[in-house]
Order: structure tokens, then sequence, then C-alpha cells
């Protein structure tokens, strides 16, 4: 039995001293550790965490719930949204080989995934240097409780020129039944020269657990490599999730990354992505769709250090009730890097009088012949083009529910596996369907 | 099939339509008529259901039903349509499922069956050449990136679509260049029945060459001064509004 404690913080200094069975690491794991015991989590104080107070997440302490137990009906529904893909299932941040696929049948694909844990010699220098080079900010204490404290994790290498084409599926489902309602999955990702990989993660509950989810991830793409990245939250409205995705591009890389953020009570997604050499290329996507009290925070850094690289972002919330949405992206070009080319735009739906965004887009730029622009908007529902879609015949809450899933689908329609738009897009629906009203 | 009795209109407070008649018979085809600012969009819009505007006064009947209390849906379900001046871009939706949602909403409201997929694209496919529109345009979101002409033929591709009993355009000539007007005037003609009205809401007589009227009347503030036959707008197309505002003018 878990014993119950009053907050997160004296949570996690009780796991730092409990001794793990977790392998991965020491060298990564033991300064890890040693930040965590020296405790302090950032408060709204910190310019970075002025928008979004973690005070219901440092208030929860992870315990064990028994509302729902997990059921292969709810996996089934969840491997829906990737039916042709690589499945592999983690329940409440533990691997499972019951509900994944067999790895050991990929590798002779040039596709590899081990456990982070079993890693030795080359591969698990090769792991630690991916985390240690794809890192941009230092002292992020969510890095930390995923270094220091994951218990589980995979390694996935693609090798040089190999075409991936079966894309890999990641589900992390959260139930709380029997373990602490806490799950911090770490993922380190190498793709060699020319290679390509597709990856989806999904993170779930099943049941009303209030969980905190720390997942970290950790990319490097070689000259030529190609990743598409995609995440789809949908947790329950007890979760806190905060997770950390670092990546590296060196040389004519492409990484395109889709999060979805539709659950939740709060979740702060924080994408830094480090171009180390000439050409490559960063593609960010996303759509936050929050309701009642919900807190969804979405924050990029994009390091342009090299010439020639571009990066183009569009982010688009839809926020009602009373929730928050918070977009805080920074560019930065560096002086060398000329030609740089980097977009971004923020995009924002209220819904309701008592909903509310931050959006905070901001270049900062060093070199002298580049070309950027950002942008954001803030706005309700354009009212002429409800009354054109009335005058047509149809009412004005399914008028209202259109133009709601166009203003998400200008970013859905992106998403180029058919299954998974399809899956986002019905979940997108289903969410308007709920919060669209016909007073809007 | 359309009455209406001394409606007075007024946008924040400023009175715009002042004491409007007009009675409109299945078969007809009224001209309205009248120089910029004398009211004819706010007669469309607020026949339309638009917000924004106070009916301070009179009564507007369609069918026998009271129209100023009706949702502009319910209006265009009970088959009226108006064919917008200024066509509303839609980013992101669709212009051929758009169409079929409206096209299956008025059918459910009369009580039919909804058309699939293939017959709604075989309606769409016959009408679209009544109105010489390029297959493109229906994949694209609504008016979105259309050119002025192409909103316009737009327009009448779902007033085809939608098959109206009454159908107000409102200005459809305006920005139009005599070949898009030409095709935009003979989609209207091959849609006019024994059946259905419209009501021609424009500023120029040249639109009437190609749709013959069998009605005109002159609304100047807000008022209907002047009611003929087609010999009337070739008479405004010569003399302008001048003399017959002026004319009204001195009855007062």
């Amino acid at each position: 039995m878990a014993q119950i404690r009053n907050n997160f913080s004296e949570w996690i200094n009780q796991q730092v001293g409990t001794t793990s069975t977790f392998a991965f690491s020491d060298a990564l794991r033991t300064p890890s550790l040693s930040r965590l015991a020296a405790g302090v989590f950032p408060t709204r104080k910190d310019e970075e965490w002025k928008y979004t107070p973690l005070s219901n997440l440092l208030d929860t302490s992870p315990a064990e719930d028994t509302s729902a137990a997990l059921d292969l009906e709810s996996i089934e529904g969840l491997k829906q949204a990737m039916p042709d893909a690589h499945t592999i299932v983690f329940v409440n941040g533990e691997y499972s080989a019951d509900y994944s696929d067999k790895l050991e049948h990929l590798g002779s694909s040039g596709l590899s995934i081990s456990h982070l844990s079993q890693l030795e010699g080359n591969a698990l220098q090769l792991a630690e240097d991916t985390i240690l080079e794809s890192t941009l900010t230092d002292d992020n204490i969510f890095q930390h409780i995923a270094l220091g404290l994951s218990q589980n994790g995979l390694f996935i290498e693609v090798e040089k020129n190999v075409e991936s084409e079966t894309p890999l599926h990641i589900i992390h489902v959260s139930t709380a039944h029997g373990v602490s309602a806490f799950t911090n999955p770490v993922n380190v990702i190498r793709l060699a020269e020319n290679s390509h990989l597709k990856i989806v993660e999904q993170y779930a509950s099943i049941g009303e657990a209030a969980v905190i989810t720390v997942p970290a991830g950790y990319i490097q793409l070689d000259d030529g490599a190609g990743l598409d990245y995609y995440r789809v939250s949908i947790e329950n409205a007890e979760t806190n999730h905060v997770c950390n995705t670092s990546v590296r591009v060196s040389g004519s890389g492409t990484f395109k990354s889709h999060q979805y953020l539709l659950g939740s009570k709060l979740t702060r997604s924080n994408l830094e992505v480090g171009f180390t050499g000439p050409g490559g290329e960063a593609v960010l996507r996303g759509v936050y769709l929050g309701d009642e009290n919900q807190h969804l925070d979405v924050r990029t850094y994009l390091d342009h250090a090299q010439p020639h690289c571009s990066s183009d972002q569009h982010f688009r919330g839809i926020l009602n009730g009373q929730a928050r949405g918070v977009f805080n992206g920074l560019v930065l070009v560096r002086e060398q890097a000329q030609k740089t080319d980097a977009q971004q735009s923020n995009k924002n739906l209220l819904l309701s009088r008592d909903a509310r965004v931050d959006t905070k887009p901001q270049l900062e730029i060093f070199a002298d012949d580049v070309k950027c622009a950002h942008g954001a908007t803030v706005g309700e529902l354009d009212s002429d083009a409800l009354f054109y879609l009335q005058s047509r015949g149809i009412d004005k809450k399914d008028a209202a529910l259109m133009l709601t899933r166009a203003f998400a689908a200008e970013v859905t329609q992106e998403i180029d596996i058919a299954s998974l738009q399809a899956y986002v897009q019905s979940k997108i629906a289903a969410s308007l369907d709920e919060i669209v009203t016909p007073n809007v | 099939m359309l009455s209406i009795k001394n409606l007075q209109v007024s946008v924040e407070e400023k009175p715009i339509l002042k004491g409007l008649n007009l009675e409109v018979k299945p078969g007809e085809i009224h001209a309205i008529m009248g120089p910029n600012g004398s009211g004819k969009s706010t007669l469309a819009h607020v026949l339309s259901g638009r917000e924004g505007y106070s009916v301070d006064s009179g009564s507007a009947h369609y069918k026998g039903l009271d129209l100023l209390d009706m949702a502009p849906e319910i209006r265009a379900r009970e088959g009226m349509f108006l064919a917008f001046q200024y066509p509303i871009e839609i980013p992101g939706v669709n212009n051929t499922s758009f169409l079929k949602k409206a096209l299956n909403e008025i059918r459910k409201h009369r009580g039919e069956e909804e058309l699939d997929a293939i017959d709604f694209l075989g309606l769409i496919k016959q009408q679209m050449k009544l109105v010489e529109m390029k297959a493109d345009l229906l994949k694209r979101p609504v008016n979105q990136g259309f050119s002025g002409g192409e909103k316009k033929r737009n327009e009448i591709l779902q007033m085809a679509v939608l098959n109206p009993t009454l159908a107000i355009l409102d200005e459809t000539d305006s920005g139009l260049d005599i070949d898009a007007l030409r095709i935009v005037a003979g989609g209207v003609n091959k849609l006019r029945s024994a059946d259905n009205a419209f009501v021609v809401i424009t500023h120029y007589q040249r639109l009437l060459d190609y749709i013959v009227p069998d009605f005109v009347h002159v609304l100047s503030d807000g008022q209907i001064i002047k009611s003929g036959t087609k010999e009337l707008a070739l008479e405004l197309e010569e003399r302008g509004y001048d003399w017959l505002i002026e004319k009204a003018e001195s009855q007062v």
C-alpha cells in the first residue's frame, strides 16, 4: 500500500531516496537525482512559468487509484488511431509485453527498438550522447524528474538510408491501478543519415486517477534524416502533464512535429529544436483544445545556430468555459545563421467570455540576411460566416461547429497518416460537439 | 408569396427603411433599383434575417408565414435564398460538403430523404454546367481565393442546387464583367418558373438587359417612390435617379 503524502515535492524526495531498479545511465541519473534532492519547483515569478501555475500539480501526491483497471477493449480503442503500425504499449509508465507487438521482429527492417535499461557499450554511449547533445535548456526540473526517476523507456534507432515504412505507435495509458499515479517515460530517438521514420505517441487515461505525467524525449537527426513525430494527448480532466522534447537536427535533416492537446487538467508541452548544421528544416504544428478549467501551455524554442535552416510553426487554440491557453514561442537566430527562414503563427478562437489565451511569439534575430515573420491572433467566431451558413439552411449550432472544426482542420489537414488524421479530427469533433452551443 | 407592408427598419437607431410596401407573386421577377444609400441592401438583409437591424414597424409575410419572426436557417429551409453582394470566404469548410449539408437540411425540413454523396455529386455536376463553373472550385474552401466573378457564380450555383421558391439577388451584378454577367443571368433565366419568384436588387440597368423583370421599383430614402414595368429601367438608364427623387420630394 503506497503511503499517501501531501504534495508532489515530498513525494519526489521520497522517490529520490528509494533504490531504483532502473539501470540506464548512472552518468545522467546521478546529477539529476542531486538536483531533485535540492528540490525547488518554479513559481509564477519565473518568467518561463508566468502564465502557468503549478499549484494543482504540486498539491498532488501520486497515489493509487482503483476507479478503473485496464482492459483489452480500451487498448483496442486506442490502437484505432493507427491500425497499420508497430504498436508499443506502456501501462502506467511500464512497458507492456502483453499489449505490444514483438520488438525483436523489427530488427531486420533497419529499425531497432531497445529498452533503455538494457543498453550497454556503444549503444548506451550513443543514447547518452543523444540526450546530452539534444538538450538546449539547462536546469529544467521536469527533465531531471524524467532522467532521475524514469523506470522505463525506449531507444529507437533507424540505420543509415533506411526508409522505415511502417509507423511506430507508442501508446501510454494510465490507470494508476495498483501503482502510484505517476508516469515518466523517456524516449531516445536517433535517425542515422538519410533514414526516415514516423512515430505517433499517444497519451490516454482509463478511469479518473489524478495522474502526473512527466515524459521526456530526446531526438537526434543526422544529415538528410527525416522524422515525422506526432503527439496526441487525450488524458482525463485530473491529469497534470508536463513534457519536454529536445531535438537536434544536424545538416539537412527534417523534423516534423504535430501536437494535439485535447485533454488533461494541465498540460505544459515544451519543445526545443536546435540546428547544428546548415540546411535543416523544422515544421511544427499543433492544436490545443480546452474547456472548463483546463490549462494548456505550448512552448517552443527554435535555436537557429546554423545558416540556411528553416522553421515553420503553426499552432491553433480553441478555448471554451474558463479554459486558458498559452503559446510561447521563441525563435533565436544567431549571428552566423544567415539565410534563415523562420515563420511562426499562432491563432486562437475563444468560444466563451471567460476563456483566455496568452500568446507570445518572439523573434530574436542577430543575423542580417534572414526571412522571419511571426503573428498571433485571438478572436471569436466570424459572425458573417455564421450568418452565411445559416442563410443556406444550416442552424446556428451546426454552423458554429462547422467553423470551429474548420479552424482546427487548417492544422489537422496536414497530418499525412490517413487513419491518424481521421482519429484526431473525430476526437476534436466530439469535443466540439459537447462544448459548442447554439448561443455562441 | 411575399407581402411587405409599411416596413420600417433602423440600424443603430437611424431609420433606413421608412414604410416600404411590396407584393411579389409566384412566377414574377421584381427589380428593385435605387441610388446608393437608398436602403436596397438593408431590405435584402432584413428579409434574410441578418442581425443588427431593428424592425420598428410593419410586417413581412412569406407564404403566409411571419418572416420577421423566423430564424435565418428556417427562412432558407422554407425556400428563401439570398445571393450575397459580398459572398463570405470560409476557410477550411469545403465547398461541396457545405452545399450538401445545406441541401440536406432543406430536404429534411421538407420531409424529403437526404441525398447521399453520389446522388449529390450527380446533381451538382449538372448544375455547374449552368453557371460554367470550373470543377476544382468545388474542392476548395467556400469562396476562398475565388475571383469576384467566381464568387458570384458560386452563389448562383448554390441557388440552382437549393432550388428556392423566392430568391433575392443583392447586387449580384456588381463587379462582374459582361461575360460573367451573361452567365449569371443565364442561370437565373433557366431557373425561373411559374412557381418561383425573384427579387433582383441592382444599381444599374444593364443586368436587366439579361434578366427581364416583370416589375421595376425605384427605392429612394427607404421608400418605393415609383413602380413600373421594364421600360422604367430604361428610362432610369437614360435620365438617372435625380428627376424621380426630386419629383417624389415635391409631392411630400
